[in-house]
């Protein structure tokens, strides 16, 4: 069996091929890239999204070494993210699924995360750390659904880092420019910690840090300093709290070296094992969707037409998870 | 000295204090925590568990004596409190507990104290008293919106590690705090909870 994947969520327009057994065919993406110091305009990316979605999903399909008539399956990215992307993804999605009437599934972007991230750490009962553009929080899965054990009380960590990065002038995504500015200093400067139980709250720390960019390098290595250290403390007392005996990270910031480190540090003090996704497969990928789409096909048909979605806030555990 | 729990930070060993059973808490370095903060949070922690722990105690609620305090090792000697952990609890007897934890937090709150860190893995049931532990996260505070940062807390606790019996302990436990803080009290701190789960989870990307 085999789904193609299509996501559109935020910044990257994606296509992938991915089979029943967990082989990825092939996973292509576009980013848009906003002007430096600039946030992402939705409109601006949806237009990225329409004019780069062909070439995208005619070189995941020859990748592949398929065509269009091959495919079993087809999922999309329905939500959480913004509505112009959103429908990029769906409009391609619907027009494929009733032209060459293949079902069609729609996904939870994050839980896309998830599933990926299992797929290929081989993390079996894991509590699951997602640090993504819109998304921080802590999870573990019971009853049917994720629950929530922590997350952010304000923005998420991506967007700690990207609206610092742009505000010293990087294109967002930020968070590889701040890394690689922080590895050069190692003087810190004192700022907020703030952690609450299992959730922590970045809004304080975002100001603090641009009150000091003037000293760019120094700047990049506190917020992270300070930022990781809130993440890790945070994951610790929910990994306390669960007993979980894994942690798996997902999510774009989950390529970040530093933030590996910290974690796998509190995983050895809580004798628990230590799983990352693949860097590659950290992103916004198009194999995130396929491979839920294909879990999904387990346990129910197609949606028809009629009830295929987008949804700009979609609560990830809102969704009913029955594979 | 027996260490008998790894908790979310410190270490936990049984030990005697004047010949009583008593607990030895440390918050140990952290080696991936940047030195200066582990130092900053370990040493305030310390004093505020310390502090608050008597203070609570001082308008009757239940927490342990604290014997000893060193903030050079950030270690605390308390009183060995006898019992099960309220997450280890039956769901009835959970849901009861929940009443209690209700009239707790809203004494802490109305004598102007956030606990912090409301999981049911800071609270021991002993011999019918319920007794409230780990203040490290604990501050002095009248604000409605951090006293709503406590319940919030508790809800997310009740709605995921407890969701089969979620309805039943929360408004177990909203009955309990009402009745210590009143019912305007309760709407405003309850508004404000749902005030900051509209920005968390439930808000858009970007
Ligand atoms: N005074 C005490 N008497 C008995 N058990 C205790 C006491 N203090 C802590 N514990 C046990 O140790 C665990 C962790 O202690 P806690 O103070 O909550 O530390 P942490 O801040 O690391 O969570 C508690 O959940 C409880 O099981
Ligand atoms: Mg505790």
């Amino acid at each position: 069996m085999l789904c193609l994947g299509i996501e559109s969520t935020a910044h990257t327009f994606a296509c992938a091929v991915v089979e029943k057994n967990g082989k990825i065919h092939s996973d292509v993406r576009k980013i848009y890239r906003p002007p430096e110091g600039e946030g992402i305009h939705p409109r601006e990316a949806s237009r990225h999204h329409i004019e780069s979605s062909t070439k995208v999903l005619v070189d995941s399909l020859q990748q592949a070494r398929i065509k269009i008539k091959d495919l079993d399956i087809i999922a999309y990215a329905a939500g959480p993210g913004l509505g112009p992307c959103l429908r990029v993804g769906a409009v391609v999605a619907r027009s494929l699924a009733s032209y060459y009437k293949i079902p069609l599934y729609p996904v939870h972007h994050a839980i896309g995360h998830i599933d990926l991230g299992k797929l290929l750490t081989g993390a079996k009962d894991p509590l699951v750390l997602l640090v993504s553009g819109g998304h921080t929080m802590l999870l573990a899965f019971m009853k049917e659904k994720w629950r929530v054990f922590g997350e952010t009380l304000d923005i998420t960590l991506g967007q700690l880092l990207d609206q610092f990065g742009r505000s010293i002038g990087f294109a967002s995504p930020c968070g590889k420019n701040i890394e690689e500015l922080a590895a050069k200093t190692s003087t810190y400067i004192q700022l907020p910690y703030v952690v609450k139980g299992n959730d922590v709250s970045f809004s304080g720390l975002l100001s603090a840090t641009k009150s000091i960019s003037s000293q760019k390098e120094k700047a990049c290595f506190s917020l992270q300093e300070t930022a990781f250290a809130m993440i890790s403390e945070a994951t610790e007392r929910a990994l306390s709290f669960t007993k979980k005996k894994e942690l798996m990270v997902v999510g774009g910031v989950a390529a970040n070296k530093r933030l590996s480190n910290m974690l796998k540090s509190i995983c050895k003090r809580q004798n628990c094992k230590f799983y990352v996704v693949p860097q590659q497969f950290a992103g916004d990928c198009g194999a995130q969707i396929a491979w839920t789409g294909l879990l999904e096909a387990t346990a129910k048909k197609g949606s028809a037409l009629e009830n295929t979605f987008v949804r700009q806030s979609w609560r990830l555990d809102s969704v009913n998870i029955n594979y | 000295m027996k260490l008998i729990k790894k908790g979310a930070e410190g270490d936990l060993y049984l030990t005697t204090w004047n010949k009583q059973k008593s607990i030895l808490k440390v918050r140990k370095k952290k080696a991936y925590r940047n030195p200066l903060l582990d130092e900053k949070i370990r040493r305030q922690r310390t004093i505020k568990e310390a502090q608050i722990i008597v203070e609570a105690k001082s308008f009757g609620v239940d927490t342990p004596l604290i014997y000893l305090v060193d903030i050079k090792s950030c270690s605390i000697v308390m009183q060995h409190i006898e019992g099960t952990l309220v997450r280890d609890l039956s769901d009835s007897k959970l849901v009861r507990c929940c009443n209690k934890i209700g009239y707790i937090v809203g004494t802490l709150h109305k004598n102007g104290i956030m606990h912090g860190d409301l999981t049911t893995s800071n609270f021991i049931l002993s011999k019918n008293k319920l007794v409230t532990i780990d203040f490290g996260l604990a501050n002095k505070t009248s604000k409605p919106e951090d006293h709503a940062i406590d319940l919030r807390l508790l809800k997310e606790i009740l709605g995921s590690a407890h969701v089969y019996i979620m309805k039943k302990t929360w408004a177990s436990f909203l009955s309990g705090y009402k009745a210590i803080v009143g019912p305007t009290r309760l709407a405003q701190v309850t508004n404000l909870v749902s005030v900051i789960e509209s920005r968390g989870r439930y808000a858009t990307v970007v």
